[in-house]
């Protein structure tokens, strides 16, 4: 295929050649030349593209930042160890899946890139990634038990094709300003807390003059904000059978009641402000005291100078009336494009990524928490200033990630349509009753 | 006799050589413009499955989607709001600063430097900045205003005004480009029109009114056409400018930008390409008024 | 009187000031933000303006996560590849449009006018498909190919062509030149001043353009500055002076060649545009 146009620019040139070459003959010679070199510069660009898309290098696509060195170094054991050199693409999520999507219409998906929940049926589908169920029979260092069931269901096609290989796991914890903490003389976060206590400390670390608040959470923020309450509180996003919406319940309107209600009494900043700031930009700039955030945010928040100086991590709280203190957890998957020009060598750097050697050191260097069963012990110690067991803490009691085969079209309306509650433009009930209707009919015409 | 030949020779000579020149553009015009305009029309009554695949026709489906979709007629209002606010001003901003640079001015190239400056930043560098300075929380503007003891506004977040603070961005953008060819316009006007005037006593506003005014008309025909159609496209700022979260999207999301994300973001390709024709439509609509129009006030002299 | 022209041209420089440091704004932020630290860029208590110590950290990060020699050497091919092929195809069919007269031209003119009223979004979708089916994606003639040809300019090129008198064509003519060396000859080198209008303003509209890069070159070693900048802004959600400093790195080469060279800048603007 990308020979192809490189003979169409090549004919192109020649028909410029000749077309200019009827008039004079000393023109036509000097165009002759620009022709020519025309045509070597298009050979040139064929080759470039040629040794981008193939040769000897893996391109390997990730969304996350904050992995690429760590990855960058468990990459360079595998290329040590097997010669397969690896280049690997950063794509921030927002672009991400566009990003695959037009490789994938295309065909020039990268030949090894992470999945996840909300878009594998979309993949799996249409037959685009590599079929990996035999190539993991016969493996020697691929043990698919070691991994959770439910992160390897996820990327089980119609429970039978295994189209990606679990990476890691993902955990909820609160994030909390000791600093602001101590001003207010509230004591720190603990397992203690339900989410009463939290309110109660939202509502003494908010300064009337608007240069403080008790906590933040976008609408956007799912499965590392609002979801986990809805859960606690006896709600859910989606029925077990992915056919019905579970925004009608009352758990989950009384969790987001419970939240919305505190936005109202202004315990968080203006919907505006939460709207052009992250979360955790909000957190890091010392205007808020406390966040949810996922295990996969602490690259960027332990590393931030100011978050090092005034914050630690706690436990989620947990509802008091049903004891629950769930955490949303997910897992990404390793997969790789069906028509990639490098099967072998794309199946063997997913088989090293999902052996417990590459999980361990996931782990070990801080990178994320590793899906492999016993590797995470290690992990505490990335980011010794801060208390990261409560990540593995929240381990204890997990719901796999709300998801279905249209994913990314539901989620998109529940963000936008939370955004009414969140500004109290409509109550929150209202907004779920909303929601409700409208993701039913999207389960019904999956 | 003779003479016939030969002018037919020529003619066909003119036929030849003419396409022959057409020959590029053309070809280029056909493949990239008119088979890709066919095609819109043509995908525009599908419903287009994941990876341009499982393509199932629907008819009119997505036309009456289209009327029936309350987003879609917001982003066109937005859209025009947009271009109310835009096109004028940078108009007639441009073409002050250009009348005033028309006279005896020291440093004229060093001001029309710095005015022209923002044409040739990158616009997604000037979306970030802008939005930079627009932040509620720790933006420049707001600090400013709180130091004035003003209270902060929410520049970008507003539904009922962040459409302007777009605007403004572009206005800042697109004054410079207005003002070059405002300054070519009105080099074109002979000075003794305003020397002849200045005999008859008249002053500066007069004669701006009387002689500038009506002899750059047509430079000002021009530049309302393109700004116009090119307000219309309004994407890029508000594509970097603004969150998916930000409650004020629906209410500033232009045409364009409600096309970019169903057609790249959601993957619903049939549906994007009937909203981009509804733009072509309505930009087509307003070019065609401008130009019955533009024989009320533009001036050929 | 002669002091109320004082006042009314003191007046002008006072607006001309007043408008010159509203358009400077900006850049000004731009620059003070990407020297700061990331704590001193959001700190509001108080309000920091000038950075403490003028930091270099936020361009070393930037530098060592991006690759700005490729993408400046992306962003060349895109222009210089837009402008080669924009100047090339425009001259000659806008020299078949103002000077020659055959059958067909007035339907392939409409067809030039046609286009230009046409957003460009329309083309996206199939063009991109195109791109996709020629396997094309992630490649430079990708990212060229909807600039291969131009109507505006081969507008621009048919108006300077009909500005030029008859009496040159004749005079070739006599001479034996036929048409395609009368062009080439006499004909195209008059036009010099709208080849580099046009020359300019393709390459203005070329470095600014960003939806297409952003569907067509994802990838880091075919994307130009605009996608890449785009890019950046959902990596780091909340670091100003990193994202100030890329943008910084992505302005500087424009500005810098566009302070070079002003008069060409402003006259080939000034030639590009006026009447319709």
């Amino acid at each position: 295929m990308k020979r192809k146009w490189g003979f169409t620019a090549a004919a192109i040139a020649i028909a410029a050649t000749a077309l200019v070459g009827c008039s004079s003959q000393q023109a036509g010679k000097e165009t002759t030349t620009a022709g020519k070199e025309e045509t070597k510069q298009a050979e040139e660009t064929t080759k470039a593209a040629e040794n981008a898309g193939g040769g000897k290098t893996l391109t390997v696509a990730i969304w996350d930042k904050n992995q690429e060195p760590g990855l960058t170094e468990i990459m360079s054991d595998f290329t040590k160890a097997t010669g397969i050199k690896t280049q690997i693409q950063i794509t921030p999520w927002e672009q991400y899946w566009t990003m695959l999507e037009a490789g994938a219409t295309g065909g020039s998906l990268p030949d090894v890139f992470w999945m996840h929940s909300n878009e594998i049926s979309k993949y799996a589908q249409y037959d685009m990634l590599l079929d990996l169920t035999d190539k993991i029979k016969d493996s020697k260092t691929l043990e698919m038990d070691k991994f959770p069931k439910e992160i390897v269901d996820i990327y089980k096609w119609e429970g039978k094709k295994q189209l990606a290989v679990p990476k890691d796991i993902d955990t909820i914890a609160l994030w909390y300003n000791k600093t602001m903490f101590d001003e207010a003389g509230i004591s720190y976060p603990d397992a203690t807390w339900t989410w009463d206590t939290f309110a109660d400390a939202a509502k003494k670390l908010t300064k009337s003059d608007g240069s403080q608040y008790g906590f933040t959470v976008k609408p956007t923020n799912d499965q590392a904000g609002w979801c986990n309450i809805v859960y606690d509180m006896g709600g859910y996003v989606i029925s077990d059978d992915k056919k019905s919406s579970g925004f009608g319940q009352e758990g989950t309107i009384k969790g987001l009641t419970f939240l919305t209600d505190l936005m109202k009494k202004g315990y968080a900043p203006p919907y505006e402000v939460v709207a052009e700031n992250a979360d955790e930009a909000l957190f890091e700039a010392g205007k808020v005291a406390m966040i949810t955030q996922g295990s996969w945010m602490l690259p960027e928040l332990c590393n931030n100078d100011y978050v090092k100086a005034n914050c630690d991590i706690a436990v989620l709280p947990k509802d008091a009336a049903s004891g629950k203190r769930i955490s949303i957890y997910n897992g990404l998957g390793w997969a790789a494009s069906a028509n990639t020009s490098m099967p072998e060598e794309a199946w063997k750097l997913i088989e090293y990524m999902g052996s417990k050697e590459a999980q361990q050191k996931q782990s070990d260097l801080g990178v994320v928490i590793s899906a492999y069963e016993g590797t995470t012990d290690n992990w505490v110690k990335a980011y010794p200033a801060f208390n990261l067991k409560a990540y593995l803490d929240m381990k204890e009691d997990i719901v796999i990630r709300p998801y279905s085969k249209s994913t990314m079209v539901w989620t998109n309306m529940i963000h936008d349509k939370l955004i009414d509650a969140w500004n109290g433009n409509k109550t929150t009930e209202e907004v779920c009753k909303d929601i409700e209707k409208e993701m039913n009919s999207m389960l019904a015409s999956e | 006799m003779n003479i016939k030949i030969k002018g037919s020779r020529r003619e066909r000579s003119e036929f030849l050589w003419g396409w022959l020149f057409l020959l590029p553009t053309m070809a280029g015009l056909i493949i990239l413009n008119i088979i890709p305009i066919i095609q819109t029309v043509y995908q525009s009554f599908f419903k287009t499955g994941a990876f341009g695949r499982g393509n199932v026709f629907v008819g009119l489906q997505n036309y009456e989607k289209l009327f029936t979709d309350s987003l879609v007629w917001q982003a066109l209002m937005n859209t025009f709001k947009y271009a109310l606010v835009e096109v004028p001003f940078s108009i007639v901003i441009a073409l002050l600063l250009a009348v005033l640079m028309d006279g005896k001015i020291r440093g004229k190239s060093a001001w029309r430097t710095i005015y022209f400056l923002p044409m040739v930043a990158a616009p997604a560098a000037v979306a970030m900045v802008w939005r930079w300075l627009y932040n509620s929380e720790f933006g420049l503007f707001n600090h400013l205003l709180n130091s004035l003891g003003l209270s902060s506004v929410n520049w970008i977040s507003n539904p009922s005004t962040a459409y302007i603070s777009v605007a403004v961005v572009g206005i800042w953008s697109i004054i410079g480009y207005n003002m070059v060819l405002f300054i070519a316009g009105l080099k074109e006007i002979p000075r003794d029109y305003y020397e002849a005037s200045q005999i008859d006593g008249a002053g500066g506003v007069k004669q701006f009114f009387y002689i500038t005014l009506p002899l750059i008309s047509p430079t000002m025909f021009f530049v309302a056409v393109t700004r116009i159609i090119g307000a219309m496209q309004v994407f890029d700022s508000i594509y970097m400018m603004m969150d998916k979260s930000n409650p004020a999207l629906v209410k500033t999301q232009s045409l364009v930008y409600l096309f970019y994300r169903y057609s790249f973001v959601e993957g619903n390709k049939g549906y994007g390409s009937s909203i981009v024709l509804l733009l072509l439509v309505v930009i087509l609509l307003i070019t065609v008024i401008q130009m019955v129009c533009q024989k009320k006030w533009v001036n050929y002299s | 009187m002669d002091k109320s022209r004082k006042i009314r041209e003191s007046l002008i420089y006072v607006i001309l000031f007043t408008g010159s440091v509203t358009m400077l704004v900006p850049f000004i932020w731009m620059i003070l933000t990407a020297f700061k630290s990331t704590s001193e860029s959001t700190q509001m208590n108080p309000f920091i303006i000038f950075p403490g110590v003028w930091r270099k950290d936020a361009f070393i990060s930037v530098l060592s996560k991006m690759n700005f020699l490729r993408l400046y050497w992306n962003t060349l091919v895109l222009i210089l590849g837009r402008v080669v092929c924009a100047v090339l195809t425009a001259t000659m069919a806008g020299y078949a449009f103002g000077r020659l007269h055959f059958k067909g031209r007035n339907l392939a003119f409409s067809l030039v006018l046609f286009q230009m009223m046409v957003p460009t979004q329309i083309f996206i979708i199939p063009q991109y498909l195109m791109v996709s089916r020629l396997g094309a994606l992630n490649t430079w003639f990708g990212l060229l190919f909807p600039g291969l040809v131009t109507a505006f300019g081969t507008f621009l090129l048919r108006q300077a062509y009909m500005g030029l008198p008859a009496s040159l064509e004749e005079a070739a003519r006599l001479d034996g030149c036929n048409i395609g060396q009368t062009f080439l000859h006499v004909m195209a080198p008059l036009t010099k001043s709208s080849m580099v209008a046009l020359g300019i303003f393709t390459a203005l509209f070329a470095f600014k353009d960003l939806m297409w890069p952003l569907v067509v070159n994802t990838e880091q070693n075919t994307m130009p500055l605009s996608a890449a900048l785009a890019k950046l802004q959902g990596q780091f959600v909340a670091n100003y002076p990193e994202l100030m400093a890329a943008s910084l790195l992505a302005c500087i080469p424009m500005v810098v060649i566009y302070l070079l060279f002003q008069k060409q800048f402003i006259d080939g603007i000034a030639t590009s545009g006026g009447k319709l």
